[in-house]
């Protein structure tokens, strides 16, 4: 194809967006349906995963020192700690009169009974451990308990599995929701754009007779299918910014921005979005129209 | 040049259309194919133009075998034929001037070389002042005019019309058949595929009869029953 005829070519696909208003309007609204449900649900997986992150780098793991351990051994806890960056988010070390303080503060109103209570007796140091990754945990336990000193090391294993279970599967659904809504929406706006191409079926047949490669038939219908496939994810993404922004706004107003339940700030997502349905919304649109107009197009 | 040499045809549902067709097509001739309603003269020219493939046999239109050729040399076969239809086939929502010019926009024909074009076969065809108009606002005649223009816009070595006149009033027929004459003097070789039995009598140009999927005469300077005097070349094929 030389590259006027290209040039031909891509002006008569920006032409046909205006062809059949309809058409176009129903093939914007069907992508840009699929890819609030995209964003929608990118914007919910991110979300799930980043509570799941939080949560999981609770202090899983809590190390009891045997009551009689020595300086020498709480240092040699710490040295473990500090020499595994990658596995370890943070480490709190606890006195016996900080626990004591805060079994207090658990205890409330009833903490009355504790008040002679002898801490440095009946109350070990701790250690509170934060990790990166809940799947580190075994690992690290393993590591603790070797320690001397160390009186034992305490996980909440179901809840940990749980987190890495759940943030692996939030993710292969995340996949998976992507790849069967990629489909739907290719087979939908395939349809739609049949009709289009059913109604210059007399055009194809002359182009055809007249000598036009496949390539040159289909690029206009590949453009158009692009550009429809841009607007809808520019409508798509703004809409998507809107509700988010509403939803972050209304549901963060009681809630600080370091709680774990705390949602992923508008600005972190929007980028993301943006670009989740530009790409898809270009592909979706052009590969759509490309595989719609095949059959006529055969020579 | 066409050569067919012992071409058949036969489709999916197992109807055989071509038993065994075998005819040359100079340079430069104008050859009528005619032949009932189902004997095989629109595959002949499907066949041509390679909207169909031989299901056995050996076509070759100049240096294009048809027969073998590969889907994607297909467009630039047909760049080298004008076609032309019984229903036109003009795009509604384009000019005169944008049909015809359609063919040639769609090679990548430089603008400045396609307009002089265009309006040059718009001349050939008598429709320069309809240059403007849309096809419906024409009448029979004259949509087939700007077919024909549009036929010969890319300046192709043959032309092949599939019942060109079967729409047509006889006066209008006759003065498209004097066009399609015309452009065959000038070089260009002109194969129709034809009902209309005065025209093919009164032209005497080369006819080439099927039925039931067989040639059953092909005669130079004929009519649409044949002549007694004029050799067959049929036959003179026989004796050969």
């Amino acid at each position: 194809m030389s590259g006027r005829a290209f040039l031909n070519s891509v002006r008569e696909g920006f032409k046909g967006i205006f062809r059949h208003p309809l058409v176009t309007v129903a093939s914007v609204t069907t992508i840009l349906l699929m890819l609030l449900l995209m964003a929608a649900f990118f914007v919910f997986s991110a979300n799930v995963r980043s509570i799941m992150k939080k949560v999981s780098q609770q202090p899983p793991i809590e190390v009891y020192m045997k009551l009689s351990g020595t300086k020498e051994e709480r240092d040699s806890v710490k040295i473990f700690l500090e020499a595994n960056p990658g596995a370890i988010l943070s480490y709190e070390e606890l006195t016996p009169e900080q626990n004591y303080h805060r079994f207090r503060e658990n205890l409330g109103s009833g903490s009355t009974i504790l008040d002679n209570f002898d801490y440095n007796t009946y109350l070990p140091y701790t250690f509170h451990v934060q990790l990166t990754d809940p799947s580190y945990a075994d690992e690290v336990v393993i590591y603790l308990e070797a320690i001397p000193g160390v009186k034992k090391v305490m996980q909440e294993r179901s809840v940990m599995l749980f987190l890495a279970e759940a943030t692996k599967w939030v993710n292969v659904s995340t996949l998976l929701a992507f790849v069967v809504l990629f489909l739907i929406s290719m087979f939908i706006i395939s349809n739609m754009v049949r009709i289009s191409v059913y109604s210059r079926a007399t055009e194809i047949s002359i182009m055809k007779f007249v000598g036009a490669t496949p390539g040159y038939i289909r690029l206009p219908y590949v453009v158009e299918g692009a550009i429809v496939g841009l607007i809808s994810a520019i409508c798509a993404w703004g809409i998507a910014h809107l509700a988010y922004s509403e939803l972050f706004d209304m549901m963060m107003k009681d809630v600080s921005g370091s709680s774990y339940y705390s949602l992923v700030p508008v600005n972190s997502l929007t980028f993301w979005v943006l670009l989740i349905c530009l790409v898809l919304g270009v592909v979706i649109g052009s590969v759509g129209s490309g595989v719609a107009v095949r059959k006529y197009i055969m020579v | 040049m066409i050569r067919f040499e012992n071409v058949h045809k036969t489709y999916k549902s197992g109807s055989d259309a071509l038993r065994g067709v075998s005819f040359k097509i100079n340079d430069g001739d104008f050859v009528f194919v005619i032949g009932k309603s189902g004997s095989g003269k629109s595959t002949l020219i499907k066949l041509i133009t390679r909207e169909e493939k031989p299901s056995d046999g050996y076509v070759l239109m100049d240096r294009f075998p048809i027969s073998k050729m590969q889907s994607a040399l297909v467009p630039v076969l047909r760049r080298h034929i004008g076609m032309i239809f019984q229903d036109f086939r003009l795009i509604e929502s384009k000019t005169v001037f944008e049909n015809v010019a359609f063919a040639g926009e769609i090679i990548g024909m430089p603008p400045k070389k396609l307009s002089q074009m265009v309006e040059i076969v718009l001349g050939v065809v008598d429709l320069r002042h309809k240059a403007q108009a849309m096809p419906l606002e024409l009448s029979g005649g004259e949509q087939q005019r700007v077919a024909i223009a549009r036929a010969m816009v890319n300046d192709p070595k043959l032309i092949v019309a599939d019942e060109p006149t079967g729409n047509l009033d006889p006066q209008t027929s006759e003065s498209i058949m004097a066009l399609l004459e015309e452009i065959n003097r000038n070089g260009t070789t002109v194969v129709i595929c034809t009902h209309d039995s005065n025209l093919v009598d009164r032209m005497k140009k080369r006819v080439i009869e099927i039925e039931d999927g067989l040639i059953i005469r092909d005669e130079l300077a004929s009519g649409y029953c044949g002549h007694r005097e004029a050799k067959s070349n049929v036959e003179e094929g026989e004796k050969k």
